[in-house]
């Protein structure tokens, strides 16, 4: 049964444009953090052969190339920030339409007077919408690859495993939006509303939690003095300690330990960093099956 | 009467305070075809959700060929079909698709075929191939009667049927519901305002008021008890009359 709805929910995903302009997308932003790698990566190598260049004429040693000291993935750097912001909002379109077209139609009273039982439905729309993630996001792996090998010429296994590592990493991140944007279909009545709520948690997940965990001082980052002690301080010290409740920080650290664009921590600690984004997904999904057995499917269709 | 395939023992249902759904005993027999009336608001759509398993009665039972809605909601989901009012199906979908998915979630071996049947014996096959956004209200209908005996159950519910349709429609459908009744076997339990309707299809009736059934026999006893009215639509009124 989880596998007839997911196939289903596949099905409708690939007619529906909404979910092919947002693959569209993520494929245009890959490539584009691909130009802008190749580009930056162009312009710094002229700058260096023309230094090479005035060295070697005033018979000085040439300076080391820079970019054989950076790792060969830093080309993607910009996917740590297009990842959170533009496949966070995919993964919550593609969870939310999941839910609620057949909430409209009223699509509930023909699916639950059959033998599939809620749980099986919500989690085959779940597999329907991290699939639909997951070959997304294999997509923007083989624009990766194309953009690495037309800069770098080669790309070696260890690479090539990092870069898989990466978008196993996007792909578990954005599967808690996925939930996210369920669930909000689940909780509200009004698609518009549900939409507007999923984006709400968005914002809060992508820009309110990372400041207050952040543990700095808003004064102090607009006033060069030392901030007098108060019981402001207290907050912050306090809220230092939450930084592990912001996934998106988790995700950008565990990110960029894996392209290598950080300074490198040990294996351990990009595990750990992980935690925090699984603990979520499955804290969305308990509630998600939850709230499923509870949602009102004898309601007829809504023309909203 | 035949054994009961469909029964309600003081059956009660509540949504907040207000009790929807007051005692309601009733039993329909095998083959029947039994027309639910009564105003809007008077709780048929809240028992049919009951008997389909949409929702949870707050008190008294519901039977479907011996089996409780509550406890044995997968061999009732087994036995029934249900064509809600204003049936809407993936628009993006053709019929033919549509039919698959469903009887593939109703535990149909073989459900490609099963959709192709059920489209010829409903005589639609020439609507297989199309998507269900571009039909008219009467092609969505047939559809969805469709998808209501695609899995061959044996019990059917219809909430509304004829909303919506014009007469062509209304005597399409009426001869669709006598046609799975004769052929199929099928006991139909029907929801509904039109009175000619049911005059014309319905072997027993049940007329709710306010939630409580206050009438509840067949047509041709009805007749027999009221000679002096000239129509169902006369007896209803008067039934109503004499439970207030």
């Amino acid at each position: 049964m989880i596998g007839t709805i997911a196939s289903q929910q596949s099905l409708l995903l690939r007619r529906q444009h909404v979910a092919l302009v947002g693959l569209i997308t993520m494929l245009a932003v890959t490539a584009i953090a691909g130009v802008l790698g190749w580009s930056s990566h162009h312009t710094i190598v002229r700058v260096f052969d023309q230094a090479v260049r005035l060295q070697a004429a005033a018979g000085q040693p040439a300076p080391p190339n820079p970019f054989l000291l950076k790792p060969n993935l830093s080309l993607l750097s910009n996917m740590v920030v297009y990842i959170p912001l533009i496949g966070a909002l995919l993964a919550l379109v593609v969870g939310h339409l999941s839910m609620v077209d057949d909430q409209s139609k009223g699509m509930g009273r023909l699916l639950f007077t059959r033998q599939v039982t809620r749980t099986q439905y919500a989690l085959g729309k779940v597999l329907a919408a991290t699939r639909f993630l997951a070959l997304t996001l294999v997509g923007c792996g083989v624009v990766s690859i194309v953009a690495l090998l037309a800069v770098n010429r080669t790309l070696s296994p260890s690479d090539l495993g990092r870069l898989t590592g990466f978008y196993v990493l996007s792909w578990s991140y954005l599967a808690v939006f996925v939930l996210v944007g369920i669930l909000t279909a689940l909780l509200t009545r009004r698609r518009s509303l549900a939409l507007l709520s999923a984006i709400g948690v968005w914002l809060v997940i992508t820009f309110v939690v990372p400041q207050f965990t952040s543990g700095l001082r808003p004064t102090q980052s607009l006033n060069p003095l030392t901030e007098p002690a108060g019981t402001s301080q207290a907050f912050f010290r306090v809220t230092q300690h939450a930084q592990p409740l912001s996934i998106v920080e988790q995700y950008k650290t565990a990110a960029g330990n894996i392209l290598g664009t950080s300074p490198t921590s040990p294996t351990t600690e990009t595990v750990l960093t992980i935690v925090p984004t699984l603990i979520a997904g499955f804290g969305l999904l308990v509630l998600v099956l939850w709230r499923i057995q509870r949602h009102d499917y004898a309601r007829s269709a809504s023309d909203e | 009467m035949s054994e009961p395939v469909i029964e309600l023992q003081g059956l009660q249902h509540r949504y907040d305070t207000d009790l929807v759904l007051r005692d309601v005993d009733l039993s329909i027999g095998e083959g029947e075809i039994f027309g639910f009336l009564g105003h809007n608001g008077a709780g048929k759509t809240t028992a049919m959700n009951i008997l389909t398993t949409l929702l949870e009665p707050t008190g008294g039972t519901a039977t479907i060929c011996g089996y409780d809605v509550v406890t044995d909601r997968r061999e009732v989901t087994r036995l029934i079909g249900y064509l809600p009012a204003d049936v809407r199906m993936y628009g993006h979908m053709s019929a033919a698709e549509n039919l698959e998915f469903l009887a593939k979630l109703s535990g149909v071996p073989d459900a490609r075929a099963a959709a192709r049947e059920t489209l010829e014996y409903l005589g639609c096959a020439d609507l297989a191939k199309r998507r269900v956004g571009t039909f008219s209200t009467g092609m969505r209908q047939r559809i969805g009667i469709a998808q209501a005996i695609v899995h061959r159950p044996h019990v059917l519910f219809l909430d509304e049927p004829t909303s919506g349709l014009d007469p062509m429609g209304v005597r399409q459908l009426r001869e669709t519901v006598l046609q799975l009744n004769r052929d199929l076997g099928m006991t139909v339990f029907m929801n509904t305002h039109q009175l000619n309707e049911v005059s014309k299809v319905c072997t027993t009736i049940g007329v709710l008021n306010h939630g409580e059934l206050i009438y509840n026999d067949s047509i041709e006893a009805t007749m027999r008890r009221f000679p002096d009215e000239a129509s169902l639509e006369d007896i209803y009124v008067r039934v109503g009359d004499l439970a207030s």
